[in-house]
Parts: C-alpha cells; structure tokens; sequence
C-alpha cells in the first residue's frame, strides 16, 4: 500500500511539473519581476504594494503598454526570509530572465537583495527600503523613494517636547530597519533636549512584552517611540492596557499606519502616533495623479491606498518614466535615466543626489476617533495633537 | 528491558509525576544511586545560580532597586511569567503525550496551537461565540481531527525510526500553514476578549485575559492528569506508553489507545491555541514559535513527563520575565537565557529534570 501510495504521488509531483516551467515569454510582453513578501510578517505592508503593482501593470497596459509591449508581472513570496529573498531573485535574473526588477520589501531584505542585482547591473526603485546605511556602500543600482528611517520618529519627537516630555524610551525590534529608526530617534531626541532614559531591541517574533513594558515604566520614561513592525506595535499596546501602565505618549512607525491597526485594537488604538511617508488626501498633499490613483485603487481593493501603495505606485511611474526616457529596458540605459530624473508623482516629487537617495519628508499622524490624522508637520497638519493621551481607567 | 531503572528517582520530593507513580521502583527515595544525588544537588545549585543571576547582572547596571514601586514591578512581571507557564503547559502536555506513547516528535504541534486559534477567531467573529464556550465545540473537533491524523497519518509512522515520524508531521506542519493561509490570509489576527485590567493590589495589575487563560489552563490539565491517574482508559494510555508489547499482551487494544492519545494532544493543542488567541495575536505562521516552545519545555522537563512539562513551563515563562526585566537589552537575551538554562540542565542530567521517560 505504501508503495502505491509513493507511485501516486511521484506520478502527480511528475505532472505538476511542466506547469512550474519558466515564463515564457512572447515578443510583444515585457517581464517585470521580483520577489516581495506576500506571507511572513511582512506580508500586511508588502501586500499593499503588490496591489500598487498589479494596478499600476494594469494601468500601463491599458494605455498600451510601454515602449509598445505588454507589460508582464512574475510576482515571487519571498515569505519575508532574506535567504529567500536573495535566493529568487539571483533565479529571476539568470533563470527567469527578467527584463526590469521590481524591488523587495524591508529594508533588511533590500540591503541583502541589493547586492544581487548590483551584480548583474539591474537597477530599480526601493519603495520598500528606507534604511539609509543601504546607500552608504557606493551602489550605484538602487535609488531610494522614502524618507529615511532615522527620521521616522522625528515628528513625534518635537510632538513630545511641545508636550513636556522630558524621559523618553526608545524600543524596536532587532532587525536593520527598526534599529536605523531607533538611532535617528536617539539623535533628533539629542538634538531637542530629551532625555533617552532607556534604549532596547527585542528579537523577531516577540509577542510578550510584558516585562520590557515593566521595565519602561520603572526607568521612569514618559513617553515610548516603538521601532515597530505591526504585530509587534499591536502586542504592546494591548498589553499596556492589561496592565493598566499609562504613558504620556506612544508611537509606532509601520503598525499604525496599516489599515488593520484601528481596526484590530478598536480604543486602544485611540491617541496613538505613527508615520506614514504619504496619506490619501489629495487636497492636502496636491500631487498630481493621487485622486485618480485613490479612486483605482479603492474601487479595485475595497480599501483606501496606504502609503505602502502610494510609494509603491509612485516609484513605479519614476520607472515607467525613466524607461521612456531610456528608450530602451536595458539595464545600463535604465540606470542612467533613474540617476537624473526629475519629476512629479503621485507620491511627491522625485529626484535622487549623488549616492541615489530620493529627499522625501514623511507625515507624523495620531489616530483620532478611528482615523488617522496628520498631526505634523504644522504646514499639512489636520489636526493638533491630542497629547498626552488620557489614562486608560479614563476612556 | 534493562533500560527501564532509569525512570525512578530523580523527582524533586513533593511531586507525584502521574507517569512514573506505574514505574517499578527498585530503589526507595533513600535508596537512590550516588551520582544521582549528586545530580539532583549540583542541579539545584545550578538553578539558584540561574535564577540569581539576573538580579546580580541588574544590581550591577542599577537596573534593580529595593523601593516599594520596583518591587511591585517585579511582583507583577513573575506572575505574568507564572501565568504564561501555565499557558504553555498546556500544549507540551500535549507534545510529551504523543512522544510517551508512540515516540513520535510532533513537528505540527504549534500548527495544531494555530489552528486552535483560528478556530476560536471564526467562532468569535462569525458565529458570535464566546471564546471559552467555543471550547465545547473546538475540542470535540480538534479530537476528531487527531483521531483522523492518527488513522491516516501516523499509525504509518509508529515503531519506525524517530526521524519517520519527524518528517511526516513536519510535512504536515507545512500543509497546515499552507491551509490557513489560503483560507485566512497571512494577516494577523487578534480577539478583543476581555481586554480589561484586573488591579490585584493598588500597582499591581494584570490582564483579565491573562487571568482567564491561565484559569482554563489549570482546569483543563487538573482535567487530563485526573483522567489519566483515575479512569480506566487513562491507565490504559499509562500503560502503553511504559510498554506497547506488555500492555498488548494484558490486552489493551494499542491501536485504539494511539488514536486516543493523538485525538486528547490535538485537543490539548487547540485548547492551548484558543488560550493564547486571546492573549497574543497570531497569523498562520505563529506556530513554530509555540512548536519550539513546547520542544524546549519538553526537553527541559524530560521527555515523556507530564509533571516535568508543567515545572519546565513554569520555569521557562518565569526566567524569561526575570532576564527581560532586569538585564539591560534584556528581551533581546531571553532565548539565550532560555536555551541558555535548557542546554546546561542537560549537561546536568541528561533526561531532563524528570530524566527520559523510556518505554
């Protein structure tokens, strides 16, 4: 029985097999590839940005393509693992062939994937990286699209010294991203006079915090600037509830920018800050295009674009117009193109310097009543920040 | 069978593991082989020094103080490491269950946890079900779907090579993920219930889910360890696990009481999943996480021990708090204090703490 049962399933993997066969590839298709995490923890933001993408292949095909050819989308999960990430991506260059990659997300999965597609010379656009010590090797194939991690707690940060907040604590998890956030926090406190009473990365996957969130109360901290992803921000903020620990002010980075974040904690979430490089409101931000990439975008998805999917739309128009400007998909040509650019988004304005970085200026938000609002800079704000947030024993 | 004196002695007085109560004992408590007592006292001097060692590294960076506040922190953060061991006891339980019985290593078995979770997530937000009450309906579901693993799956595996049944429910691990992915996405999921602080005393609170939680917990493995001591069946599955041939010849149909076993740690998994779902938000990948945990605790305890997973999980949930409290960058060390403790308790004594329970 059990050897029928091997002959069984020899005979269906031997089946499946002509199906996993490269992409093939017409004369009038153009492949666009790479690998992004669609599972993993990072698969909440990353998901957004596979949105942007397939909206903005589908956009471009409807007006004809570009360059006169089709555009093709080969989409891999790297299952937010860097292994993997690099893994595919050395399988979409020489295996698969691609013609133009599309960047992977995390900055942690960039700086490793970066040196992969250095090598072979195929530059693109990380919409997904904002670690700037990506930039600081002499790459010449990778352009930044976003405001810096260093500056993701900055807004938040001159919120806090308008409240009074003297103490603060700096926590994020131990990975390349989350720790640049967590250095810059350290300098733009320096830089305000705010004391750092207590600076601490834990491991991926920590879901208790219970002890650390002790641990910050008795250090005497004020205030907690989380480097966080999104479970992570979730866990913490949960758990200060249960143990009724109230601090003046909390702010996440990614969490609470993600559409799920208000929803999942419902009040808890109420007074929280968090960054996001771009917001839906084509009326405050006014860049061209946003209005009708909201609309596609809703219309398609059910949900609002995030900034996740406005970046990611964004640096695929700096691409589509680089190639244009290129006249041609080669690497080299592509390179050259995205290296002088200048241009408008839907994301805000493109145009990298020297070591290929992009100079963006990201929003500090509170969610207030279920929504997010901006909050900073005072030449954008929606609102003024309600701070600090009420006790729990008070909502 | 020479190899069955290991099972006694070795157990810290004042603890009965229902397991090894069945085991012949050829030495008394007075009788126990030297090395062993030396085992048992370099043991317990080694656990003193473990658990001293975070407030000796926080006395040094100041990190500890003696003041009323401090204390109460520290009061607060070992018990929510108590109530956390709680927790995962429940699930090695249900690990060290399979691996006494049949001595299969169940790679799934945080997939199962994951799967509890899920279970009582749809319940919750799609049938309008209490988390608790959804037990009544999740468990018979999760016995029957062990039941059906064990037909289909593992009977194929009982008797071969370790390894064999390693790689099949690792495999099957996988399936597992795949599923929920399919079905639930890979977004995280959390269940707002009971939400609310409970202040014990005027500074020290703790969450009522944890407090629910760790109720359940007590009562449903208070629950398996009567069934196991007391009934019939529960002997049964006792005496299988000491030694499948003998209990074969007493007369105890083995294949029923492997699908029995694997039908109770399914059960255990999910009621463990529908434990941390309230506290913890999960996707479908959480389960590796708890996969290792239970293996630690496991390993920790003595493989095959029901008592020894309960003081490994204690152990565990509590050393994990006191290094994060005090230790500077702390919560980044937990592991290293976790794996730390379980590499240099089987330098000590190789079984465990409870030592291996052999068949």
């Amino acid at each position: 029985m059990i050897r029928r049962a091997t002959l069984a399933m020899v005979v269906v993997v031997l089946a499946c097999l002509p199906l996993g066969v490269g992409a093939a590839q017409a004369a009038d298709e153009v492949v666009f590839g790479g690998a992004i995490s669609q599972t993993g923890r990072f698969a909440e933001p990353a998901g957004r940005q596979v949105n942007a993408i397939k909206l903005w292949a589908d956009d471009v095909n409807k007006r004809g393509g570009l360059l006169g050819r089709k555009i093709k989308l080969l989409l891999l999960d790297d299952k937010s693992d860097t292994q993997t990430a690099v893994k595919l991506y050395e399988k979409l260059i020489t295996e698969d062939k691609v013609n133009v990659l599309l960047a992977p997300y995390s900055s942690a999965i960039t700086e490793a994937v970066a040196n992969v597609n250095e090598r072979y010379k195929m530059p693109f656009v990380a919409y997904g990286a904002a670690a700037s010590p990506i930039w600081e090797k002499g790459r010449k194939y990778i352009f930044s699209m976003v405001a810096v991690a260093e500056d993701y707690q900055k807004g938040a940060l001159q919120l806090a010294k308008k409240t009074g907040i003297k103490k603060i604590a700096i926590i994020g998890e131990d990975s390349l991203f989350p720790r640049q956030v967590g250095v810059g926090a350290k300098q733009w406190a320096d830089k305000l006079g705010i004391q750092v009473v207590l600076q601490e990365n834990y491991p991926q996957k920590q879901m208790d915090f219970t002890a650390l969130l002790q641990k910050i109360k008795a250090s005497g901290a004020e205030a907690i600037l989380s480097d966080s992803y999104f479970a992570d921000a979730v866990a913490q903020l949960r758990q200060l509830r249960e143990l009724n620990l109230n601090f003046k002010m909390f702010s996440g980075t990614v969490g609470p920018g993600l559409p799920n974040f208000a929803e999942q904690l419902g009040s808890t979430a109420e007074y929280v800050l968090g960054f996001s490089q771009w917001e839906p409101l084509p009326d405050v931000l006014k860049y061209p295009g946003m209005k009708e990439f909201i609309a596609a975008y809703r219309q398609r998805f059910g949900e609002e674009p995030n900034y996740h999917a406005g970046t990611a739309y964004g640096s695929l128009q700096v691409t589509e117009a680089a190639i244009k400007n290129a006249g041609s998909f080669d690497g080299q040509k592509l390179r050259d193109a995205l290296a002088s650019l200048d241009m408008m988004t839907v994301f805000g304005h493109y145009k990298v310097n020297a070591a290929g970085m992009n100079q963006h200026e990201g929003l500090t938000f509170q969610i207030l009543k279920g929504k997010r609002r901006i909050v900073w800079p005072e030449s954008v704000a929606e609102n003024t920040a309600e701070l600090p947030m009420p006790e729990w024993s008070k909502r | 069978m020479a190899h069955r004196v290991e099972a006694v002695g070795g157990e810290p007085p004042g603890t009965s593991p229902a397991a090894t109560a069945a085991a012949p004992r050829r030495l008394g408590r007075g009788g126990m082989e030297r090395g062993e007592v030396r085992s048992l006292y370099l043991l317990a001097a080694f656990l003193v020094c473990a658990y001293a060692l975070p407030f000796v590294i926080g006395i040094h960076y100041r990190t500890v103080r003696a003041d009323e506040a401090w204390l109460h922190y520290l009061a607060t953060v070992v018990l929510s490491g108590f109530l956390q061991g709680g927790v995962y006891a429940m699930f090695a339980v249900g690990l060290t269950m399979i691996f006494g019985v049949m001595r299969i290593i169940n790679a799934a078995h945080g997939e199962m946890v994951m799967m509890g979770a899920y279970l009582t997530w749809v319940s919750f937000f799609y049938l309008g079900v209490d988390p608790l009450l959804s037990l009544l309906f999740t468990l018979p579901i999760a016995f029957l779907f062990g039941m059906a693993l064990q037909k289909l799956l593992l009977n194929a595996t009982v008797g071969q090579p370790e390894l064999t049944g390693l790689l099949v429910t690792f495999g099957l691990g996988l399936v597992m993920i795949y599923v929920a992915e399919l079905i639930f996405t890979t977004d995280f999921r959390t269940i707002p219930y009971a939400p609310r602080t409970v202040q014990l005393t005027s500074t020290i609170a703790i969450g009522q889910n944890k407090l629910v939680s760790f109720a359940m917990a007590v009562v449903i493995s208070v629950g398996v360890w009567l069934f196991l001591k007391l009934t019939r069946l529960g002997k049964a599955i006792r005496a299988t696990a000491l030694n499948a041939e003998v209990a074969m010849v007493c007369g105890i149909n083995i294949r029923r009481i492997y699908l029995i076993t694997t039908g109770l740690a399914a059960a255990l998994a999910v009621a463990g999943g529908a434990l941390v779902s309230i506290q913890f938000g999960f996707n479908p990948e959480t389960g590796a996480v708890y996969t290792l945990q239970a293996f630690a605790i496991v390993i920790l305890g003595g493989r095959g021990h029901y008592v020894g997973a309960l003081i490994g999980s204690f152990m565990l949930g509590i050393l994990e708090s006191l290094v994060s409290l005090m230790v500077p960058n702390g919560t980044a060390m937990v592991e290293l204090a976790a794996y730390g403790l379980l590499i240099a308790v089987l330098l000590i004594r190789p079984g465990g703490l409870m030592g291996v329970k052999e068949a």
